[in-house]
């Protein structure tokens, strides 16, 4: 599937980026800022989902959309959480690691768990929920663990506790969600903070595109 | 029963089939004039000989079983079959061939996410020659077919893939350690490709990461060559510039940009490569490139090259640019008596007219 495409309107089409709602969005607009784009309208953006400066439009999107958006070429390119990229496998170009949005991908299981490795051994199978189906095939796949991956769509630190799995692989930050429903870390499987992201053939096509990624990589590199 | 197709697959109905017969009649002579030879080759392919040569092709290819339990792929592409054909029957025949197709091809992709699993490819094969002239030529053909078929507005971004193997080669890392560089830059992830690159020794860190992102004209390549030559070498970056003055001289030019950092999905790719875009449009509309060991793995070593166009991303492009593609005039209703009306249309197809017999023809006697 492809992406209507855009009309240029006068000449030049405006630069569509689309820009995460959420833990990430905060992030985005000052690394926006920051790279030297009028972000004023996206300050309060009320229930508008376009956001039009002269030669930008700015599109809100969830998170799990963005990459979504930018491979099919709907946007030029946008803001993705490392996590978010994985998960999708969609092709996009990885251009910049914008250091915010730190937050690591663990496997976390009851902390009054039976051993595990006794539990694997007698069934065979270790029963994984989480939001990300692909991310945790994968990463039991190269440990050669057999795994049962259940997708749910909200709270997986319930799935341990009720009894749907016996572990989970989920994203954190700090840890806390993870301690108040007792649970522990058991392994990281991989990190992740926001990437700035782009559609191949904008990247190529697009000078405006590869001028903004120069422009956050210095910026990410000054705000350390 | 409700009769629907596969999800993937879908009917062409009269008035887009009008289209694109007249989209690919125009590229056909295009590609024609250049003394390209059509052929066709079977839909379905003995698997383990496509993957012979292409490597690993699960998730990509539609794979089926016969009835002895052969594993058989519907043609992923052309570029496999074609190369299956010159090596199985015409690998003694000395010189240049050159291929022209327009065929369905099929790819496996996952539910919900909006692909069509069959789709047509105009393509050529240029095989049994290479070197700058011969890659001078496809890029040359594909600007012209791409001209035919009405297209205002494109680029063509080539690149090619020995420079920035010659660097990783170069920098003498071990294999994981290319396997993970090539991984990156397949992935587009050049985030994980500059991590990776820190491990080199710091002159080829840095030309791997400024070659990755290199593009533009004549300066880019100068600035390539600059660059890559006193680490490994000009020998890719001269054949780029030589096959570049050819363009020039051909007059494509114009249309071509470079790009160190382009490399294409299949893994065949063992010089230049390039991918066609137009403005706006989130996809490539075709590309190809140079695969001089592909036939290698069929035992008759051959340098080869090629593109393919993917008919219904053109067909966007056109539609996205206002270009109106030229159709036969609509028929011209024949009535009365049935004798009458075949009569009449036979001598009005005669003179070169498109007719079709009206309704009313079919719903009298037929009688002297």
């Amino acid at each position: 599937m492809i992406a209507t495409p855009r009309a240029a309107a006068g000449g030049t089409r405006p630069l569509r980026i689309a820009v995460p709602k959420g833990a990430l969005f905060a992030g985005s607009v000052d690394a926006l800022r920051a790279s030297g784009l009028d972000v004023a309208g996206l300050s309060d953006p009320g229930r508008q989902l376009i956001i039009a400066t002269h030669d930008v439009e700015f599109v809100i999107a969830k998170p799990s959309d963005v990459p979504v958006y930018v491979a099919y070429g709907a946007a030029d390119c946008g803001i993705a959480g490392r996590d978010v990229l994985v998960e999708a496998a969609l092709d996009v170009v990885e251009l910049v690691d914008l250091g915010f949005g730190a937050c690591r991908f663990v496997v976390a299981e009851r902390e009054d768990a039976p051993d595990l490795a006794e539990r694997y051994r007698h069934l065979g199978v270790v029963r994984v929920a989480t939001k990300y189906p692909r991310i945790a095939e994968a990463h039991f796949a190269g440990k050669g663990i057999q795994v049962e991956v259940v997708k749910l769509y909200g709270n997986i630190e319930l799935a341990p506790l009720i009894g749907i799995a016996d572990v989970i692989v989920d994203i954190t930050a700090t840890g806390t969600t993870l301690r108040e429903n007792n649970l522990r870390i058991v392994e990281d499987v991989l990190p992740s903070t926001a990437r700035f992201i782009a559609n191949p053939a904008a990247l190529r096509t697009e000078p405006r595109v590869v001028a903004l990624a120069d422009r956050m990589a210095e910026a990410s590199v000054e705000s350390g | 029963m409700r009769p629907i197709t596969p999800r993937g697959f879908r009917d062409v109905m009269p008035a887009e089939a009008a289209e694109r017969e007249a989209v690919c009649s125009a590229v056909s002579s295009a590609v024609s004039s250049w003394g390209y030879e059509r052929v066709e080759t079977p839909v379905v392919e003995v698997y383990e000989i496509l993957s012979a040569a292409a490597g690993d092709l699960q998730g990509t290819a539609f794979r089926l079983f016969d009835a002895d339990g052969r594993l058989l792929a519907l043609r992923p592409d052309m570029t496999l079959p074609i190369a299956r054909l010159y090596a199985a029957r015409m690998a003694d025949e000395p010189g240049a061939k050159r291929f022209r197709y327009e065929a369905q091809v099929f790819r496996e992709h996952e539910s919900l996410r909006g692909q069509s699993r069959q789709f047509t490819q105009l393509g050529i094969e240029l095989v049994g020659v290479g070197g700058p002239a011969a890659d001078a030529e496809v890029i040359a053909v594909l600007t012209d077919a791409l001209t035919a078929s009405g297209l205002r507005d494109f680029t063509i971004v080539a690149g090619d893939v020995a420079i920035l193997l010659a660097l990783i080669d170069a920098a003498g890392l071990g294999d994981s350690w290319r396997a993970q560089m090539l991984a990156a830059a397949h992935d587009r992830n050049l985030v994980t490709f500059d991590r990776l690159a820190a491990s080199a020794s710091e002159p080829i860190a840095d030309a791997l990461r400024e070659v990755v992102r290199l593009r533009g004209g004549v300066e880019a390549i100068r600035r390539c060559r600059e660059t890559v030559e006193p680490l490994v070498g000009g020998r890719e970056v001269a054949r780029f510039a030589a096959m570049w003055e050819l363009l020039e001289t051909a007059g494509a030019a114009g249309r071509v940009l470079a790009d160190f950092g382009i490399i294409r999905s299949f893994d065949y790719y063992t010089g230049l490569v390039f991918e066609a875009y137009v403005p706006g449009l989130g996809v490539a509309l075709g590309g190809g490139g140079r695969y001089d060991d592909l036939l290698g793995a069929y035992g008759v070593p051959a340098p080869a090259a090629g593109f393919a166009i993917g008919l219904e991303r053109l067909s966007i492009a056109l539609a996205d640019q206002g270009v109106s593609v030229p159709l036969p005039p609509a028929p011209v209703p024949v009535d009365g008596p049935a004798v009458q009306a075949f009569a009449e249309a036979a001598r009005r197809r005669a003179a070169g007219e498109r007719v079709v017999l009206a309704d009313e023809v079919f719903t009298g006697e037929v009688d002297r």
